[in-house]
């Protein structure tokens, strides 16, 4: 048995259940799992490793711009260990399926994707934005790697540090 | 009974970022409740991306003045993984030692304000009192008494001396004889009791359902704690008891922010006398390799998350920072339902918001179609006036 | 000057009311502002006294990097206070934006939008710098009344 017994009993388990749609897996280190699925798998995914294995904590959803493809890195918990979760969507038309189902407390992660990537979320039941001021530009998306913020203001003297 | 929604938006006079909570209220009990943030957003982990990881220190250290340490700490835990990098003993301890310090001004921060949403006002000026002690041990080790900057990609800035031990030991054994008498009255003082037990009620499956971290979650019996979890820094070597209540109630978030200083005195002694010999800091490389990682860290208020990936230059790919109390104020609505107006102040206070304000609170009676505005000055007063009527005074003390 | 006046900017000098807005800071100067009306700087011997309603303010106190959010917020509390009123922006990001100075959801600086009077810089301010401040402001304001 490698020292990674517990990682490697986690990485079984899931490619048992889910076979080939999981693709990259990696045990980075003690307590550090990471792999890719489909979008579309992604509820199912949540639900399998919230009652079958324990991980009941979703710290977080983390967006990501990956260039041709924008998507979003689920992380969840057992309290010990961290699971990271990539999902990819194509930038011309993202779309993620909602977790709240499975993490009621998912809503403001959700929400950031929609207003800071422009990610629509499915099934993400409607409500105000968050954490865009009022009234900030619907159809920009701030974290993406081509957005500057003269493309939202484009009155005010360029900012002295700008993400390039 | 008439149904009301009160908006309560962002103004508070003591401290507290905006934030609104909109109320739906059925006579004095809230029947409904949802919170939108947003006031604060500053664009931060954009910011981060055009910064290069030393400045992104700086950076992440602002966006909590409160628990500025646990950030960087945090974040530079991601770098260091992802620069391969071999932080010194001496380094991790006295990391440690500030996170520690930090949790005592943190808590005593929260019991003083806890006492002014009460009306207690004589315990917001003790505690605050006794809180400039620790910042006092802050600013001789740090330099400063808010945003201490003691962190570095590789270690810390500034070495501890003896001279400095000695002081700090003598402030612990202070705090440790006033804390006594925080304990006695959190525990024994009727009139606080009054104030905290029963009221904003988080059951201990809701709070795990809906994600509650910190002592927000452990006063629901939940046996959550980064340090014990997964301990990072030093923790592995300390000895300290994780502090759990079972009253589910605000009552039990007192007591476990209370104990909680008890086991930091501790923690900050065995820390300064193991102090191991050694340097403060590695170098590390201005590039940092491609890769991705993610730290958590137990800040005063919960579980503290970051995520750094980066990409083989100097700057970062992408820096996610997610707070506890973005984990903690979904429990907030749940906690605010079936409790009455009077309480608002109490329940919000006792999450230990790091992002918690209101605004104007507009009252809209559909009955009488009357509108009252009420701010959170008026709705902190209401709730002081409606406990005096039941004798709860705490004028008296 | 009429008596009525003289004791008026008395009053005004000698018990200052304050009114704290927070527009999206970290909280670091705001700790440091309640900070001052805690026994060890105690501004309350002043005559100082934090008050919840923009109406009885005669000093607003502002700390943090105007979020865009809080531009209507701030322009609105400012004309709620009523005449003659001071601003004291507190801290590097009321001053000038700070360390977020160039972000999307940061206007810079409280004096884009309303009127500043004096400025107290610091990351985070010291008490000592408050009541320096507000010293100052005081000081500045009856000498203006003397003219």
């Amino acid at each position: 048995m490698s020292e990674f017994e517990k990682e490697e009993k986690i990485k079984t388990q899931l490619e048992a259940k889910f076979g080939a749609v999981i693709t990259e897996m990696t045990i980075q280190r003690k307590n550090r799992v990471w792999f890719e699925i489909p979008a579309d798998r992604i509820p199912e995914l949540m639900k399998f490793m919230k009652t079958e294995m324990g991980h009941t904590h979703l710290a977080t959803i983390t967006g990501f711009d990956g260039g041709e493809n924008l998507g979003a890195n689920y992380h969840i918990t057992d309290t010990h260990g961290m699971i990271t979760v990539r999902a990819k969507t194509p930038r011309a038309n993202p779309h993620l399926p909602t977790v709240t189902g499975v993490f009621p407390g998912a809503v403001p992660y959700e929400r950031e994707l929609e207003d800071l990537f422009g990610i629509k979320i499915d099934g993400l039941a409607p409500g105000r934005r968050y954490p865009l001021p009022d009234d900030f530009p619907a159809d920009q998306h701030p974290l993406r790697k081509d957005w500057k913020t003269s493309d939202a203001y484009p009155d005010e003297a360029p900012a002295k540090q700008e993400a390039a | 009974m008439s149904k009301m929604t009160i908006p309560l938006g962002p103004q508070h006079p003591a401290l507290k970022e905006p934030v609104n909570f909109t109320l739906v209220l059925e006579g004095e009990q809230i029947t409904g409740s949802t919170v939108n943030l947003g006031y604060n957003h500053r664009g931060v982990e954009k910011a981060a991306e055009a910064r290069t990881f030393l400045q992104d220190i700086y950076l992440i250290e602002r966006v909590c003045g409160i628990c500025s340490h646990s950030h960087t700490t945090c974040y530079i835990t991601c770098v260091e993984e992802l620069a391969k990098a071999l932080v010194p003993e001496r380094a991790l301890a006295i990391r440690t030692l500030v996170a520690e310090l930090e949790r005592v001004h943190s808590h005593l921060l929260w019991l003083g304000i806890a006492g002014y949403e009460m009306g207690f006002e004589t315990l917001f000026m003790y505690s605050w009192r006794d809180r400039e002690q620790v910042l006092d041990c802050l600013e001789m080790v740090s330099g400063n008494r808010v945003h201490y900057g003691i962190n570095t990609i590789g270690g810390v800035r500034r070495d501890i001396t003896a001279e400095q031990k000695k002081i700090i030991l003598s402030k612990i054994s202070y705090l440790e004889e006033r804390t006594k008498y925080y304990v006695k009255l959190g525990t024994e003082e009727p009139t606080v009791l009054a104030r905290t037990q029963k009221v904003g009620m988080l059951p201990h499956d809701v709070a795990l359902e809906r994600g509650a971290v910190g002592p927000t979650a452990r006063a629901s019996a939940v046996k959550r704690d980064v340090r014990k979890d997964e301990p990072y820094l030093i923790y592995d070597k300390l000895d300290f008891n994780l502090i759990t209540h079972d009253t589910n109630d605000v009552f039990g978030r007192l007591v476990v922010r209370v104990l909680e200083l008890v086991e930091s005195y501790k923690m900050i002694r065995q820390i300064l006398n193991y102090l191991p010999e050694g340097p403060i800091a590695v170098k590390v490389p201005a590039k940092i390799a491609p890769g991705e990682a993610v730290s958590r860290y137990e800040a005063p208020r919960g579980e503290d998350f970051h995520y750094v990936k980066a990409n083989g230059t100097d700057k970062p790919e992408r820096v996610k920072v997610r707070a506890p109390t973005m984990a903690n104020y979904q429990s907030v609505a749940y906690m605010l339902d079936g409790g009455y107006l009077a309480d608002v102040p109490m329940v919000i206070a006792a999450i230990d918001p790091c992002m918690s304000c209101t605004d104007r609170a507009m009252v809209y009676d559909r009955k009488t179609d009357k509108i009252n505005i009420y701010g959170w000055d008026d709705l902190r007063k209401h709730g002081i006036e409606y406990y005096k009527k039941r004798g709860i005074d705490f004028s008296k003390m | 000057m009429k008596i009525k006046d003289k004791i008026i900017l008395w009053s005004r000098l000698k018990s200052p009311w304050i009114l704290h807005f927070n527009t999206g800071a970290c909280n670091g100067c705001d700790i440091e502002i309640v900070d001052a009306l805690t026994p060890k700087y105690d501004l309350e011997r002043f005559g100082v006294v934090l008050k919840p309603t923009p109406r009885h303010a005669d000093i607003m106190v502002v700390s943090g990097p105007l979020t865009r959010q809080q531009v209507k917020r701030i322009k609105r509390i400012y004309e709620q206070m009523p005449e003659p009123k001071f601003v004291m922006a507190v801290g590097t990001c009321a001053c000038s934006g700070g360390v977020f100075d160039g972000c999307y959801s940061v206007v810079s600086g409280i004096d884009k939008v309303i009127p500043v009077s004096i400025y107290i810089p610091g990351c985070p301010v010291r008490p000592e710098a408050v009541i320096d401040g507000a010293v100052k402001l005081l000081g500045a304001l009856e000498a203006s009344s003397k003219k």
